[in-house]
């Protein structure tokens, strides 16, 4: 028998396009992009701003607020949303395992992420070209970082914030298996990520947590387009690696719980 | 429990606990290919959790499934991939059209093609309203689409929970016959739950009872679910009868009045064949005069000895 995880990410893709709440995040997004870029213009000092840190500032805000939720909603419905309304147990009577379902979700989590980051990151970077350049970071004195130093830190930047995201994603998705309402999984998983980000810095336990690092990346692009020195290392080991712990963990032990879970009712 | 090669669906031993209560208990039935079997019991017998195991959506406690010869827990694929099910209320995307639920299930059951899901749609009566979202079909509606899915990917065993739950006598009949035609004319399995004793006798061979999670009675239709001997329902040509008189009779235990002026008249120790000689000796005109049906409740009784 064929792997169904194909088969079964074209149905979420085809279910997702046909859905409000992912257009709602894309217009948000879009209109987040446009109110930053206003302010921006307003509040900062416009004459050395340029499109890079018009950007920057953008990803950086969208992804540390409202695209965070977004993508949290999104992805903590996924499986919720299936197992209240019983299609959960439609699909899974068909030759489909349930590794093969609950990959084929985390995908469409994945790719809704990546969907919002590449909109906002579109949205931005025409707001930028309109108003700001795209060229070298300068000041008075000259140079300091080439147009193709900043294009290569710009990438960096915008393909590294996906891994944080994408442990959102799974953390989303984790509470989605085991909250069986969707709009029960939506209140506990935006709930639970304010909750730990308010209290990490009181607790210490800042360093651990993954929402710490999604919008670490354009953090340290912003340095780059502001001409100050900027430093990846260490930190975005740390990123990387706990991003990553995060996702394995949450992972295994959404899939761990769905696979032993009785689908009924 | 002996190994039936015919054995479109073969449960052995089955066990399904949820902390101390025991929702199914030890047990073990086979249906065999090419008949529609009945899977009769009361609300709360486990006969649900029963079907959810059959496509492993609910983990069994201990026990064995196969079918058609292959281990639904070994290799899942193989076995239910020609298995249509549609356990308790049929559910549905229902933001999207018949068409594209169908579509999507298709999809799972190896890319069944266009021209396939428009034969459903038109055979399940409802190709008119294909392209409408589903959230605006009334419940018969939905039961035919689940009813629809079902037969998706052209199935050998379907394994259906009250799929005529909520629908109209005319619907019930329509999928019921549909569903005997099917079984009649290519060779389909069908294993169907209900709690309706009469949907079970009028339409499968063979019938598995359960209660309490156990298997209480199994076999031909005919012989399991037969009609009282004793009380007759009767209604009358002529003159109706002197119930007064008639409850003095010997052999008449008791006379009940029905609506639509029939009358309920059971017998002591006497059968329907005494009763219609027994009328037409005192010239009452007999118009018909059949057998009453048990009721599960009478059913149960009968085969449980009284217990319940």
């Amino acid at each position: 028998m064929s792997n169904m995880v194909i088969p079964l990410l074209r149905n979420e893709i085809a279910k997702a396009v046909r859905t409000k709440l992912p257009y709602f995040g894309f217009l948000v997004i879009s209109i987040l992009c446009v109110l930053i870029f206003i302010v921006t213009g307003s509040i900062l000092d416009s004459e050395n701003l340029n499109a890079w840190g018009y950007t920057s500032l953008s990803m950086q805000l969208i992804f540390t607020d409202i695209g965070l939720i977004f993508i949290a909603v999104f992805a903590s419905m996924l499986i919720a949303e299936e197992t209240a309304f019983g299609t959960a147990r439609v699909v899974l009577s068909c030759p489909v395992l349930r590794w093969e379902f609950y990959a084929a979700k985390v995908l469409t989590g994945l790719l809704y992420a990546a969907a919002m980051s590449v909109i906002s990151l579109i949205v931005s970077t025409c707001l930028g070209s309109w108003n700001y350049e795209f060229g070298d970071v300068a000041d008075s004195m000259g140079m300091i970082y080439s147009n193709k130093e900043v294009l290569v830190n710009f990438l960096m930047a915008f393909f590294l914030s996906w891994i944080p995201l994408a442990a959102l994603v799974m953390y989303g998705i984790f509470i989605s298996t085991i909250v069986r309402r969707s709009g029960q999984a939506v209140a506990v998983t935006i709930g639970t990520i304010y909750l730990i980000d308010f209290t990490k810095h009181i607790v210490g336990i800042d360093s651990y947590i993954f929402t710490k690092y999604i919008g670490f990346s354009w953090q340290v692009f912003n340095q780059v387009t502001q001409g100050v020195d900027y430093q990846w290392r260490p930190q975005v080991w740390y990123m990387i690696a706990m991003s990553l712990v995060y996702c394995f963990v949450l992972f295994a032990a959404g899939l761990a719980i769905f696979s032993r879970r009785d689908i009924n009712g | 429990m002996s190994i039936n090669n015919d054995a479109a669906l073969r449960l052995d031993d089955m066990c399904k606990s949820y902390g101390r209560i025991r929702a199914v208990d030890h047990l073990s039935l086979e249906v065999l290919a090419g008949e529609m079997a009945g899977f009769l019991g009361p609300n709360g017998a486990g006969k649900s959790t029963t079907l959810y195991m059959t496509s492993r959506l609910v983990h069994p406690t201990g026990g064995e499934i196969e079918i058609f010869g292959r281990n639904v827990w070994s290799d899942f694929k193989s076995a239910i991939q020609y298995v249509g099910t549609m356990v308790e209320t049929p559910s549905f995307y229902e933001y999207l059209s018949a068409r594209k639920n169908l579509e999507l299930m298709g999809r799972l059951r190896g890319d069944v093609s266009d021209s396939e899901i428009s034969e459903n749609l038109e055979r399940i009566g409802l190709s008119d309203r294909q392209n409408d979202k589903v959230s605006t079909y009334s419940h018969g509606m939905k039961q035919r689409l689940g009813l629809g899915m079902t037969l998706l990917g052209r199935p050998r065993l379907l394994v259906l929970d009250e799929p005529t739950n909520g629908m109209d006598p005319e619907g019930t009949r329509e999928i019921l016959s549909f569903l005997q035609e099917k079984v009649r004319d290519e060779g389909l399995t069908v294993f169907i739950s209900s709690h309706l004793l009469y949907e079970v006798e009028e339409y499968c061979d063979r019938v598995f009872v359960i209660n309490h999670g156990r298997l209480i009675s199994s076999g031909k239709v005919q012989e399991i679910l037969a009609p009282h001997e004793n009380v007759v329902l009767v209604s009358f040509g002529g003159k109706l009868p002197d119930t007064g008189a008639l409850i003095k009779e010997e052999g008449i235990e008791h006379i009940e009045n029905l609506p639509g002026g029939v009358f309920e008249i059971t017998l002591a120790n006497r059968d329907s064949a005494w009763l219609n000689d027994f009328l037409l000796k005192r010239d009452y005109k007999v118009s018909s005069l059949t057998p009453r049906r048990k009721t599960l409740k009478e059913f149960f009784l009968s085969i449980t000895g009284g217990k319940e």
